[in-house]
């Protein structure tokens, strides 16, 4: 139980004026109330680690200390080991892009690949392009180093890239830094960028000469659809940055990025000033992990534990959600994105859905300017197919109440009817 | 020994941030003033802390619901803890907007003219098919919808045209279960802050609100810059001397104690209208109560000293 105790900060004004940007989670309270056992909650982004085989870990954890112990625990070159960037261009060769292991670096987590990439790009002031929603986390790493955000609205083919051009034309002579995309499904839109509009974006991005930082941390998390190429196939000056949580475990802290060389050298010179070097230990047990165990198998079955979630989830929407809702159906990854009626605050009604046990996160937090307030991300990797089920109907005994209002306003023809596509709350600014 | 100050600050309302601000600059002030202070969160176990600290006093810096509605304020009579500002029946009032107006017209106080609209109305009774009639009712265009209940300008919306209405209405009833449409009054926008002396309400200087982007709303008060301030408010004498009786009057309409904020606005005509009444108000470094002290002679933490005082003179 938390006390009533407050204690206060006394540094409060010695701090960075950068800091000012820097997000927090609006919803950090009713967080605290999310995490009871009572409350199912749609809100995390956790993978099923429960699945991994902990015996598999375990060999793969001794193993990696019997075989290559003292350089576990020792400092390791800024890149990462040898090895395992060799593991990670043969990934990424089955997905169709020719990487070299020297143009492999291994980071603390995607989310390191995004901090520091922005350090190095990002000055005060500076245009980045991102779609709008898009990663919390990105928004919360760019923000630091003070760019101006401009977001892209995205429908069910990903981010429109007609509307990158207008943007882009409208921002002129100005030039983004760089254009931010996860293409495959997106957190937390769960759409997947089509072929025809990747190849588009990329002939925008050539046009203008504007680097296009590919962000794929669920491309082998699919459930149905054929494989789609990453941009970095089509066009080998992307950068490209992605994670092993997926894929094995997030608790390792272990991503990587690729880029042009040049790119990638004062990315280097700016991890060594964060870290000096990764976790050897993780790379090690990592290494072993994927070479000696069937990972594979894991990965399926993890898979497979997704669809099952995403098929209940889906259902349960189709099932118990008013008809006023709109909902992505994504074909992989972690997450649906709702979006209500345009006059439906789903902020405001986060605090009553807490109450009454279901938990889930406002649209705003994925949009850099405050929009998508009537929209919702839920997460369906985490809970079970029964609380996916419950879960939903809670949320949708609360979004009728509301709705009720709502629906009074739409009998009495108060309300011009507004079908916006999805996820376009977030304008080009 | 000193007195003990426990200082209420945070909860769960909408205003939660302002009021840890607000509670955390009260709470230095009294230090430096030779209080011992307890901040205190408001969490599932405050009535525990507060029966095991036993304070001379409590400090409400609470604002927005549970601090402005006079829930705190009954716990605290129960437990015996006497506080300072307002008492229960001035929070009941002067929280709900429907009421406190009712209050100004049945004491000749002017205010907009205004409908008050609850969720009941729309979904149980159909009140959505008379909203093309509400420019009769309030006047024209441009009309101010709110909450009834809510503080800090959440869910206000400026209303121009007919289409904009359902939509306002929507969002100032997801902040509570009751809306005002009122005649949007364009002019100087003032806060006049009432303490006490003596039993009698003493009217600090009035403060001239210009908000840069037009609307007074929750990142204007709270985000420095984003507000142009005038201590004294520029008017002439008389409106200026009609200005401090009105806030005086509804200062005692409403049963205040100790300290409120009176919120107005001043037509082109010259003519003032009272939009609300505050019974926490604001004491962070952009607030306007503070401000006024300020500008009178009463530094922050001699305010916050004159309060306490006040509120440990009644236990």
């Amino acid at each position: 139980m938390s006390t009533a105790r407050v204690v206060f900060d006394r540094w409060d004004d010695r701090y960075a004026a950068r800091m000012e940007q820097v997000r927090s989670s609006a919803v950090r309270d009713l967080f605290a109330a999310a995490s009871r056992s009572d409350v199912i909650s749609f809100a995390g982004g956790m993978p099923a680690v429960a699945t991994v085989p902990l015996g598999d870990v375990a060999h793969s954890a001794r193993d990696a200390i019997r075989h290559s112990g003292a350089q576990a625990l020792q400092y390791g070159s800024s890149e990462g080991r040898p090895d395992l960037r060799v593991f990670v261009s043969e990934l990424m060769a089955e997905t169709g892009c020719r990487v070299q292991p020297s143009d492999v670096v291994l980071t603390t987590g995607g989310q390191q690949a995004l901090d520091l990439l922005a350090k190095i790009m990002i000055d005060p002031g500076d245009i980045v392009i991102t779609e709008g929603p898009t990663y919390v986390g990105a928004l919360q790493a760019f923000s630091a180093y003070e760019p101006e955000v401009h977001c892209i609205p995205m429908d069910d083919d990903g981010m429109r890239v007609d509307l990158l051009e207008e943007a882009l034309a409208r921002i002129a002579p100005r030039r983004p830094k760089f254009i931010y995309t996860i293409p495959n499904f997106q957190n937390p839109a769960g759409v997947t960028l089509t072929p025809g509009r990747r190849r588009q974006l990329l002939e925008i991005a050539r046009a203008h000469d504007i680097p296009v930082v590919e962000d794929d941390p669920y491309g082998r998390l699919r459930f149905e659809g054929g494989h789609v190429k990453p941009l970095r196939a089509l066009d080998d000056e992307v950068i490209y940055v992605s994670t092993f949580s997926k894929i094995f475990a997030p608790g390792l802290r272990l991503g990587w990025i690729t880029a042009p060389r040049p790119i990638l050298a004062k990315f280097v010179l700016a991890k060594q000033a964060a870290d000096l070097c990764g976790s050897a230990f993780a790379q090690v047990v990592a290494e072993e992990y994927f070479g000696h165990t069937k990972w594979r198998r894991t990965l399926k079955a993890l898979t497979r534990t997704y669809h099952e979630r995403r098929d209940a989830m889906l259902s349960a929407l189709e099932e118990h959600f008013p008809e006023e809702a709109r909902w992505t159906k994504p074909q992989g990854g972690f997450f649906v994105w709702v979006e209500m009626p345009r006059f439906l605050d789903c902020k405001a009604l986060l605090a009553e859905a807490v109450d009454r046990g279901v938990a889930f996160v406002p649209g705003d937090a994925f949009f850099p300017d405050g929009s998508g307030r009537n929209c919702m991300r839920l997460n369906f990797s985490f809970p079970s197919p029964d609380s996916i089920r419950e879960g939903v109907e809670r949320l949708a005994n609360v979004l009728e109440d509301r709705l009720e209002l709502y629906r009074a306003f739409m009998r009495a023809g108060a309300i011009p009817e507004v079908r916006e596509a999805v996820a376009s709350a977030g304008g080009s600014r | 020994m000193s007195k003990k100050v426990a200082v209420l600050m945070g909860g769960r309302s909408l205003e939660r941030e302002v009021s840890l601000k607000s509670g955390e600059r009260v709470t230095a002030a009294l230090s430096r003033k030779g209080y011992r202070v307890v901040p205190l969160d408001v969490t599932e176990d405050l009535v525990e802390r507060l029966r095991s600290e036993k304070p001379d006093a409590v400090y409400i810096a609470l604002h927005g619901r549970f601090g402005e509605d006079g829930t705190v304020q009954e716990l605290l009579e129960f437990l015996e803890i006497p506080y300072t500002g307002p008492g229960v029946l001035a929070n009941f009032l002067a929280w709900d907007k429907a009421v406190s107006k009712r209050v100004f017209v049945r004491e000749g106080i002017p205010t907009p003219k205004w409908v008050t609209l609850t969720a009941d109305a729309f979904k149980q009774m159909g009140a959505a098919t008379a909203l093309g009639a509400l420019t009769a009712a309030v006047g024209d265009f441009p009309l101010a919808v709110k909450p009834a209940k809510q503080g800090s300008a959440l869910g206000l919306a400026r209303v121009t045209e007919a289409q904009e209405l359902a939509e306002a209405l929507l969002q100032a009833l997801s902040f509570d279960d009751k809306a005002l449409v009122e005649r949007w009054i364009d002019g100087v926008e003032l806060a006049v802050s009432v303490l006490e002396e003596d039993g009698k309400p003493y009217v600090l200087p009035s403060v001239e609100i210009n908000a840069k982007s037009g609307l007074f709303d929750f990142n204007a008060m709270y985000t420095p810059g984003e507000t142009e301030y005038y201590v004294p408010a520029r008017l002439s004498p008389e409106v200026s001397a009609e200005v401090e009786a009105l806030a005086a009057k509804v200062h005692v309409a409403l049963g205040c104690r100790d300290v409120s904020r009176v919120d107005m606005v001043v037509d082109a005509e010259g003519s003032p209208f009272v939009l609300e009444a505050n019974t926490s108000p604001g004491m962070t470094d952009t607030s306007l109560l503070p401000m006024a002290a300020e500008h009178a002679g009463i530094d922050f933490d001699e305010l916050v000293d004159r309060l306490t005082r006040a509120a440990l003179g009644r236990g």
